[in-house]
């Protein structure tokens, strides 16, 4: 009894150990599988204020049909930095801003609905391509005053794209981040702004 | 810096990063739960500071580990009840761990399961499909007006077109209705708001369903929860085929309470479908969180039951350290009052104890250093004593012996002590006799007697007073101690002061009487003789002759005894003793041819300081015995030697005056120097007496003995100086003192 009992003990320390030190969750492979990437960015001042176009590729499979299918919303974010380099120091970060929109399948209507976070502005589509496209393509977004642009050129401007599960209280949030592999993100697509 | 120090610091960094990790997930997971958004950035580090503080956690758990094996194997004292101790707080903190992380796990199965029930699930499916055929029936029936409607709209246009469209808009309550022409833009609308701007283009999905015939009914959801339908109808115009065919789109608004049901519908059903997909992943996380915390939980608690196992036995160990060390002797140990409580009352009642004991073992050690000052006086006082003393058992096993008990039966007591007497190497008849007597007396039961005891020896019987007592002491049963000292010289100084008195009162009452004697006789001799005839004469000349031969004879021996009886008058100056030898010995060369007489004279012998007639006279009297002593002996040999001696700090001259004669008769040997003991049939028996006399005079003695060779043997020990005689006479009174304590 002795014995089994220090067993025990035994597989709860290692399986909590395991669980401590694994990889980032078990990730089901492909559940945001597909190309995902920012595929063009510009800036252009107009006005003086600093609009950002880009075109962003977000991935489409089965799984995120059946997910918006079950109720579930995507949260799809363009993170957007302006920073200066300086020597011998970190960078000096002038702008760092996210566009935050949801996507979800209306239960009642069937259609695909695009949302912006606060909820204001709400768009739908009858098809999910349509809908992604219309996520995939920002243009002329006012991000910044020229006036707010410190120091000296040049500016380096990083746009990337991610992709999540969406509408989940902070609370869950923070205990599903072992296990949650609705979590992707593109790579940085940088370019240098001179003015 | 040692390895102690080493791993004192090891320890505190180990214990300050578990804390800080702990500290600062805490930190990172508040600021990632306040933000959202900023959680995907912060989680690596919450992991990392997880992993560092568990990484801690557990090597600080495993060192306390380690450290307690160590002490087990070792028998460190109070390790094992440090390991009951630990092993019985672990299996009080693990086993509701274990209950409590199982149940737990069950609950949340259980109760995750129970969110997502089928009941619920199916309900919210039946909701949606309800408020589907509701907004269905609506839809079909806006298409179907609106069919009718654009049929109705056939071939108008401009005003009249408008009004037919205000006149639909007001009957059936529509929002807008717009016609749009074949090319997808807006010709003529009816709104129900102000138009601010140029209504937008149709949908491009609107123009697709039309042109391939088929009417368009769309149900869309607004902003602000409401609902829209929006319906669309190809115009059968006539002028169609020219123009294009026009459509008309009609924006209706779906009833408010209708709408709020749906998107009260939509929303439960989207935040179901959102909690749904994290079902699995929150289990899991569930878990996991949960595992983590209970490990967390359990080694801390495992942590914190083997510290406080090891505070609690700490005193425990203190105790034990503190134990064996006063058994060890170091009664000074105190140990540290670390609580008040019933181990702290332990700790005090300990430090008490140590305390009474090591005044106890003070008082000890000074009884027995004032016992062992006082053995150390008693040894000093029994080695400087003259007489002998010695301690033993009734089975003769010697315990204390001093110098002189040694000096006085010719033995050694050395290294002798714990043996047994009869074991002892004999050294001497005195020795051998001394034992046999005491053992004698031992064994018949005596343990109290006080008697003399003469012993026999080469240079004479030695006499000893000695007393035998038991020792009172307990643990001494059975030992006694017996004092004895030599009283040879006493008893020899008794005689000696008897035949001086003798010699005194012969020279007083005899010599005085001698010359009337003498004066008579003569005057009767020479008054009568010239009267009387021959024989008469011949007669007094006889008597008178004999008187006077007789008186001269008595006053010599009355002279010999003034002599002895003289009371000392020495002249003292400083000569040189072997010319007086010399001197002497050629006279009796002169005198006795016959006599060999041999010198050995030690030529490095300083001046002496001493009486030079009575010197002489010693030498005269010793020669003279010898000579005598020598008579009939052929090839008889006196031989003197002089030679040089320092004892006890003096200087001594020693005179020796040996003879191939046939020595001292055996028990003439304790006498020798007594008057009236003579070996020869015409001797007085004072030489000896006075050569003995006059040595003492000078502060000296005298030793006789035969030869082993055959001869007599007799030592005369002169003081140098008078400074050696001071100090030779300070040593013979307090031998005398000694003497008569004893």
């Amino acid at each position: 009894m002795q014995t089994f009992s220090r067993i025990g003990v035994a597989a709860v320390l290692l399986s909590a150990l395991a669980g401590l030190t694994a990889p980032r969750g078990v990730r089901s492979a492909g559940s945001l599988d597909g190309d995902f990437q920012v595929r063009s960015a510009f800036v252009v001042v107009d006005h003086g204020v600093l609009q950002l176009s880009a075109h962003v590729d977000y991935p489409i499979n089965d799984r995120i049909r059946g997910a918006l299918r079950d109720g579930v919303t995507l949260a799809f974010d363009l993170d957007v930095t302006i920073s200066r380099h300086r020597h011998l120091w970190v960078d000096a970060t002038v702008l760092e801003m996210t566009l935050r929109r949801e996507l979800t399948l209306h239960a009642v209507t069937g259609r695909y609905v695009l949302r912006d976070e606060a909820g204001v502005e709400q768009e739908s589509f009858p098809t999910l391509e349509a809908a992604l496209d219309t996520l995939g393509r920002i243009e002329d977004l006012p991000i910044l005053v020229e006036s707010q642009l410190r120091g000296e050129a040049p500016w380096q401007i990083a746009v990337r794209a991610g992709v999540r599960r969406g509408r989940m209280p902070d609370a869950l949030r923070a205990l599903v981040f072992w296990t949650d592999d609705w979590h992707r993100t593109t790579d940085w697509y940088t370019w240098m702004l001179t003015l | 810096m040692d390895a102690d120090a080493v791993r004192r610091y090891g320890v505190r960094i180990l214990t300050a990063a578990a804390f800080t990790a702990g500290i600062l997930a805490l930190l990172l997971l508040a600021r990632s739960v306040e933000n959202s958004a900023q959680f995907s950035r912060w989680q690596p580090w919450i992991l990392l500071v997880n992993i560092l503080g568990a990484i801690a956690l557990m090597m600080l758990l495993a060192r306390k580990f380690w450290q307690l094996y160590r002490d087990y194997r070792d028998h460190v004292p109070g390790s094992r009840l440090a390991m009951r101790t630990v092993l019985m707080f672990g299996a009080l903190v693990i086993a509701p761990l274990v209950i409590v992380y199982l149940f737990s796990l069950d609950f949340i199965n259980r109760g995750i399961d129970s969110w997502f029930r089928v009941e619920i699930k199916q309900g919210l499916n039946d909701a949606v499909v309800l408020s589907r055929s509701a907004l269905d029936l609506r839809l079909r029936e806006q298409a179907r007006r609106t069919e009718i409607f654009a049929r109705a709209l056939r071939d108008l246009q401009g005003t009249e077109l408008l009004q037919r469209l205000d006149e639909e808009r007001r009957a059936t309550e529509a929002r807008q209705i717009t016609v749009y022409d074949a090319y997808g833009r807006a010709s003529a609308v009816s709104s129900a708001t102000p138009l601010l701007q140029q209504p937008a283009p149709s949908p491009p999905e609107v123009r697709l369903q039309l042109s391939a015939g088929r009417s368009y009914v769309s149900l869309n959801s607004l902003a602000n929860g409401q609902y829209s339908i929006e319906t669309a109808a190809p115009i059968a115009d006539s002028v169609a085929a020219r123009a294009g065919r026009r459509y008309v789109l009609i924006h209706y608004e779906v009833p408010q309470e209708l709408s709020a049901l749906a998107e009260g519908v939509q929303r439960t059903s989207s935040q179901y479908g959102d909690l749904s997909a994290v079902r699995e992943p929150l289990k899991i996380s569930f878990r996991l969180t949960l595992t983590l915390v209970v490990l967390l939980t359990l080694l801390a608690a495992i942590y914190g039951a083997i510290y406080s196992a090891q505070r609690l036995t700490r005193p425990v160990q203190d105790l034990i350290a503190g134990t064996r060390a006063v058994g060890k002797g170091e009664l000074g140990t105190r140990l540290p009052l670390s609580s008040r409580d019933e181990m702290g009352l332990l700790v005090h009642s300990f430090n008490d104890m140590t305390k009474r004991l090591r005044r106890a073992s003070e008082e000890a050690m000074r009884s027995r250093q004032a016992v062992e000052r006082e053995r150390e006086r008693l040894a000093i006082i029994l080695s400087r004593l003259s007489t002998g003393v010695i301690v033993t058992d009734r089975e003769l096993t010697l315990h204390v012996a001093n110098q002189s008990a040694g000096n006085i039966l010719g033995g050694s007591f050395d290294a002798a002590v714990g043996q047994h007497l009869t074991q002892l190497p004999r050294g001497s008849a005195r020795f051998a006799t001394f034992i046999a007597e005491l053992r004698s007396r031992l064994s018949s039961g005596r343990d109290e007697w006080r008697e003399q005891l003469t012993l026999p020896g080469e240079a004479g019987e030695r006499v000893l007073l000695w007393a035998c007592t038991r020792l009172p002491d307990e643990s001494e049963q059975g030992r006694v101690v017996i004092v004895f000292d030599d009283i040879t010289a006493l008893l020899a100084a008794q005689r000696d002061a008897a035949w001086g008195e003798v010699a005194r009162r012969l020279a007083h009452e005899i010599k005085n009487p001698l010359t009337p004697i003498q004066l008579s006789a003569e005057r009767l001799r020479r008054k009568l003789l010239g009267g009387m005839n021959a024989e008469d004469a011949q007669l007094l000349e006889r008597a008178t002759h004999t008187i006077v031969a007789q008186v001269d004879a008595m006053k010599q021996m009355v002279n010999a005894f003034s002599e002895y009886a003289r009371a000392p008058d020495m002249k003292l100056q400083h000569f040189n003793l072997n010319q007086l030898v010399t001197e002497v010995a050629e006279l009796y060369r002169l005198q006795d041819p016959s006599t060999e007489i041999r010198l050995d004279l030690d030529a490095a012998l300083p001046e002496i300081e001493a009486d030079r007639g009575r010197v002489r006279q010693i030498l005269a009297n010793l020669i003279t015995n010898g000579i005598e002593a020598l008579a009939g002996v052929a090839g008889g040999c006196v031989e003197i030697s002089t030679l040089q001696q320092r004892a006890e700090g003096a200087a001594s001259a020693v005179i020796c005056v040996r003879d191939n004669g046939p020595g001292f008769r055996k028990e003439m040997l304790g006498r020798l120097f007594d008057p009236y003991v003579s070996g020869k049939p015409r001797g007085t028996g004072l030489g000896l007496a006075i050569v003995k006399r006059i040595v003492e005079e000078h502060g000296g003695r005298v030793e006789a003995e035969n030869r082993p060779e055959g001869g007599a043997s007799i030592l005369v020990f002169l003081p140098v100086s008078d400074q050696d005689r001071s100090l030779l006479a300070g040593g013979e009174r307090r031998m005398e003192m000694r003497r008569e304590r004893a």
